[in-house]
Parts: structure tokens; C-alpha cells; sequence
């Protein structure tokens, strides 16, 4: 076999040009390199699809003043979510007996056209929509206007994973928006929805349900939760994640919310990792 | 079309359908959702191979299965999946040293198995293969085959950075055997078949047990439960066989040994099935 001339290579790169990648020992020997953070300022702020796009001008117009009000202070990627055409149209391809990866296509066209309407809104701010395919440029943008806006899904299309159970596709826009955070090693995760985070059950159908401020991730995943505020490939995700160590959810129809989690305040809610950094996922594969 | 809930909030503006005001995330919801899948593309056999265990070995390895698979064209619907072999474990070994995360990783070694795959359509070119990057597969697939006689595509799925952090160190978890799997299962392929350098799976490492057990063929659940230290496929492939709806099994053959891919696709027991 042809191999790479390993003369230039450390040991982990001999390793790696000649041994298998799903021996446990080569991967764990991968821990000890150090961790590069490409954007630490950014932030990533997710726009929630049905909570907010959906609900038209009066919930959307008051949250693109608050991103503008912020936009020289913090710089910020904005990613959206899909919403109800996007139930729509999996209600459909289900019925038609689509696979999961042509539902991830098909809702990834809703969060592309929530996005496309948000750049439209913030669009005399110069800030620039862009695609997977556009993301080196990304820095520019930011360091030029302070923002860029994204859509939410994993660029994933016909290659999502099947879910456990159902035909859902389960790495949708919470997800996308977690993974640009991680890889950029960024500020904050924020993600922007109807309710002022976490509830003990859900406040749109349970009036009893307690907000909850602060929870760590064990601790969710443990309750096992009927339902969740976010989506649980969210979860496990935080569990492997070497950079985001806690996300927060604010209610993007009460105006200052998004702006004091952007300045480091508590507001919301804030799922946190309570494991050691650099401790090895137990639970998560 | 602003109308505001009895809480005074504004209400969103909701398209009917059976998923309406849910939550995507609850588990009731989504158990809900179970239901048949159709195959897109029934008579395909998605073809992987392997970068280290075939490309890298150049022409003597990688001629004779390109022949092989041009012999079978008259009767096999074929895509071939390409994997990067050593070049992207080299950028492994530069990108991690420099510290970068599993989805820059990612990123960067997708375009190794970009070339492997290039190379391949070159190759096959002159028996009517084409060439699709990702979203040519999203949108031209089908169309491609009807009017190609075949396609190859990059096996390294386009997570790019948006790959998973893995569960221990940093190397990206969808390689190259998921990918083509991947492609497979979405288009509910006849076949998936991972041509490497081995025979198939051994109960052991058969250099160090010569009398070892060779599997012919083993449910997913049970090989994972076996925990042998390495496979000759990637661990998320089996995870996802698992949760397999169309694609079911997986043969891993040895690409060496001429015939072994003629009697894959006829459906003989050749190397090892994994099945769902």
C-alpha cells in the first residue's frame, strides 16, 4: 500500500496515515491535540420558525430593530428555522411514502425562504444571506456589517440520518445552527422562541407548568422528556461538543431579551454541560 | 391575517396540515409519524470503494474491479461511491495538529475523496459514467441514469461543518462507508456493497488468530454487540443499518479477488452480509 512519506508527520500523524480510525486508542489519542477556536466573538442566534417567522410582522419587525440595535456591539450569525409550511409539506411527503432524507431536502427549502425573507428585512443594513457553499466568506461579512444570516438546517439533504423512531427528520434547524456555533467555537448559542424557555411542561397546553432557569444537560436528558424545547440531537450533541458549553433560549416577542443574552445576562433559559471540559461523553455515541 | 391569541400575543399564521402547532421535538408526535417508505431508485446497486484499501493502490488494484464493474453494466444499475484514503487521514494528521475542530476536519477531507472520485469518472467515462458532486445527486440523479450508464460520486456525505463532534477525540465520525450508505438508503437501493481489502469481517484479527471464525453473515444488532476492536466499515454505518428502512444489508467484499464483485451484485454469498 501507498502511504503518505511519514517523515514530516508527528506520531499522531503516523498513526493516523496507517492505522484504523475506529480503533478507540487513535481516537482517543486525538483528544490531546489542542483546540483552535476560528470565530470566539461570534454569536449565533437562531430564529425560531413557527415561534417567530411564522407569527408575520408583529412578532418579526420588533426582533430585526433589536438585531439592528445590536449590530455594533455584537456580531452575530443568524440562522432560521422552518415552521408550519415545513409541517406541512412532511405531513405530505410521509403520506407519500418519501424517505427521510427527501423531507430534510423539502424542509430545508422552508428554512432557505425564511432566511431569504429575513436578509429582505435587514437587507438596507447590508447584511448578505449566505449559503453552506458561502461560508468562507463568512469572517468578511461579519467584520464588515456584524451579521450574516443563514438557514437553520444542516446542509445534510438526502444524506440525514434516519431517526430512532418515526420519519421526522431528527438534525433540523436547532441542530444546524448547534453545529455552526461548535465548529466556530463561538460566544453564545441563542436560540429565539415564543416562551421564555424551559417550563417543568408545556405553557401552551399545561397553565400549571414552571419556568425553569437554569438546568444542566444530564439533567434533561435523564427526565426524559415527552417533549422538549429543543431538539434532542441538540442534546446529545452538547455531550461530545469540545467548544459550546451551554446554550440559552430567550422569548423573542418580549423586546430586550435577545439583547440581554447577548450582553451575558440570565434571562431564559440556560442548559449548561455539567461535565468536566474535556471529560468523555458516557451517554451520547 | 395578524390575529393575536386571547393572551394578547400575536398568533401564528399556520398552513393546515396533520403536523400543525405541534412540536417536532415531542415523542408521541413523532411516533405518530411511522409509515411505509417507497424506493425512489429500486434497481440500483450502490457500489463503495475503498480509498486506502483500493485507490491507494493504483492501477493493479483499481483497473481490474473498474473492468468488472463495466462488465456488469448490461445488467446492473450501478453508482460508485469513492472514499479518500491516505490523503485525507494525511489532513487529519496536519488539521489536528493545527487544532481544528471535526468540522473543519470534515470539511477538508471531503475533497479527497472528491479527487479519488474524479479519478474514477475519468476512468469510467468511455463506458458513460458521469460525475455528481452532491447536488447534482440531489437534483439529477434519476435523470442521470436514464441517460448515463452510470454515476460516481464523492462517498464522504457533504456534512462539511456541520459534521458531529464524535463521542471521543476529534475525527469525523460519516466517512466514506456512510456516505455511499447513505445514498443507498435514501434511494432505497437493490444493494450496498463496500469493496475493500479483506474478505469480509473475522470473530478476530486473523493475523494474530489464524483459526479464527470468518463471518459470512451477522445481523447489525449482533455485530455491534460484539465490540470487536476494528471493523473494515465505519461504527455510524452499522448505527444507521440499524435504523435501516429500505437499504437492509451491506456486503463488504474483498475487490482483490476478481469476480467477487459480479457475485455480489448477483446476489451470492460472497465476503460478509451485515443485515438489519
Amino acid at each position: 500500500m501507498q502511504s503518505a512519506d511519514n517523515s514530516m508527520l508527528t506520531e499522531l500523524g503516523k498513526r493516523l496515515v496507517g492505522e484504523s480510525l475506529s480503533d478507540a486508542t487513535l481516537q482517543r489519542a486525538t483528544e490531546d491535540t489542542p483546540d483552535f477556536v476560528i470565530l470566539p466573538w461570534v454569536n449565533v442566534v437562531k430564529i425560531g420558525g413557527q415561534s417567530i417567522m411564522d407569527r408575520g410582522r408583529s412578532a418579526v419587525m420588533p426582533l430585526i430593530d433589536e438585531i439592528v440595535d445590536n449590530l455594533s456591539r455584537h456580531k452575530m450569525i443568524l440562522g432560521t428555522g422552518a415552521g408550519t409550511r415545513a409541517r406541512h409539506i412532511y405531513s405530505l411527503a410521509i403520506d407519500l411514502g418519501m424517505p427521510v432524507g427527501v423531507l430534510t431536502v423539502l424542509g430545508t427549502a422552508v428554512a432557505w425562504q425564511n432566511a431569504q425573507m429575513l436578509q429582505y428585512l435587514l437587507a438596507k443594513h447590508g447584511i448578505a444571506f449566505l449559503e453552506p457553499e458561502g461560508f468562507p466568506s463568512l469572517p468578511h461579512y461579519l467584520m464588515e456589517r456584524g451579521a450574516v444570516i443563514c438557514q437553520g438546517m444542516p446542509p445534510y439533504k438526502l444524506w440525514q440520518e434516519n431517526p430512532e423512531i418515526g420519519r421526522i427528520p431528527p438534525q433540523r434547524t436547532d441542530t444546524g445552527c448547534f453545529l455552526i456555533a461548535e465548529v466556530f467555537g463561538a460566544r453564545k448559542m441563542i436560540y429565539v422562541k415564543d416562551e421564555d424557555g424551559l417550563y417543568t411542561a408545556d405553557p401552551k397546553k399545561d397553565p400549571a407548568a414552571q419556568h425553569i432557569a437554569r438546568v444542566s444537560v444530564q439533567e434533561l436528558l435523564a427526565r426524559d422528556q415527552n417533549d422538549l424545547v429543543v431538539e434532542r440531537a441538540v442534546l446529545d450533541l452538547m455531550l461530545t461538543a469540545r467548544h459550546i458549553r451551554e446554550i440559552q433560549f430567550v422569548n423573542g416577542l418580549k423586546p430586550g431579551q435577545l439583547s440581554a443574552a447577548l450582553a451575558g445576562e440570565p434571562v431564559g433559559t440556560v442548559i449548561f454541560n455539567a461535565a468536566p471540559k474535556g471529560a468523555v461523553a458516557s451517554t451520547a455515541r | 391575517m395578524n390575529s393575536r391569541s386571547v393572551d394578547g400575543r400575536p398568533e401564528a399564521q399556520h398552513v393546515v396540515s396533520r403536523l400543525m402547532r405541534e412540536s417536532l421535538v415531542d415523542k408521541q408526535v413523532i411516533a405518530g409519524t411511522e409509515a411505509p417508505v417507497r424506493a425512489i431508485l429500486p434497481r440500483l446497486n450502490v457500489i463503495h470503494i475503498g480509498g486506502m484499501s483500493i485507490m491507494d493502490r493504483g492501477s493493479s488494484a483499481l483497473m481490474p474491479l473498474l473492468d468488472e464493474i463495466i462488465v456488469n453494466q448490461d445488467r446492473h444499475t450501478q453508482v460508485v461511491g469513492v472514499g479518500p484514503g491516505v490523503r485525507g487521514r494525511h489532513i487529519f494528521a496536519v488539521g489536528l495538529d493545527l487544532g481544528l475542530p471535526t468540522g473543519a476536519l470534515a470539511t477538508l477531507a471531503a475533497k479527497s475523496s472528491a479527487q479519488n472520485a474524479y479519478i474514477v469518472a475519468c476512468l469510467l467515462a468511455d463506458s458513460g459514467f458521469v460525475y455528481l458532486e452532491a447536488p447534482f445527486i440531489v437534483q439529477l440523479l434519476p435523470a442521470m441514469l436514464a441517460a448515463a450508464r452510470g454515476a460516481v460520486f464523492n462517498g464522504i456525505p457533504p456534512y462539511d461543518l456541520w459534521e458531529h463532534p464524535p463521542a471521543i477525540g476529534k475525527i469525523p465520525p460519516h466517512g466514506s462507508d456512510t456516505g455511499s450508505y447513505l445514498v443507498g438508503e435514501v434511494f432505497g437501493a437493490r444493494s450496498v456493497i463496500l469493496v475493500k481489502d479483506v474478505d469480509g469481517i473475522y470473530a478476530a484479527d486473523p493475523k494474530t488468530n489464524p483459526d479464527v471464525e470468518f463471518i459470512t453473515e451477522i445481523s447489525v444488532a449482533e455485530l455491534i454487540a460484539r465490540e470487536l476492536p476494528t471493523l473494515p466499515i465505519e461504527p455510524v454505518a452499522l448505527e444507521l443499518l440499524a435504523r435501516a428502512k429500505l437499504a437492509r444489508s451491506i456486503r463488504i467484499i474483498n475487490g482483490l479477488v476478481p469476480g467477487n464483485l459480479t457475485r455480489a451484485l448477483d446476489g451470492e454469498a460472497v465476503g460478509t452480509l451485515i443485515y438489519r
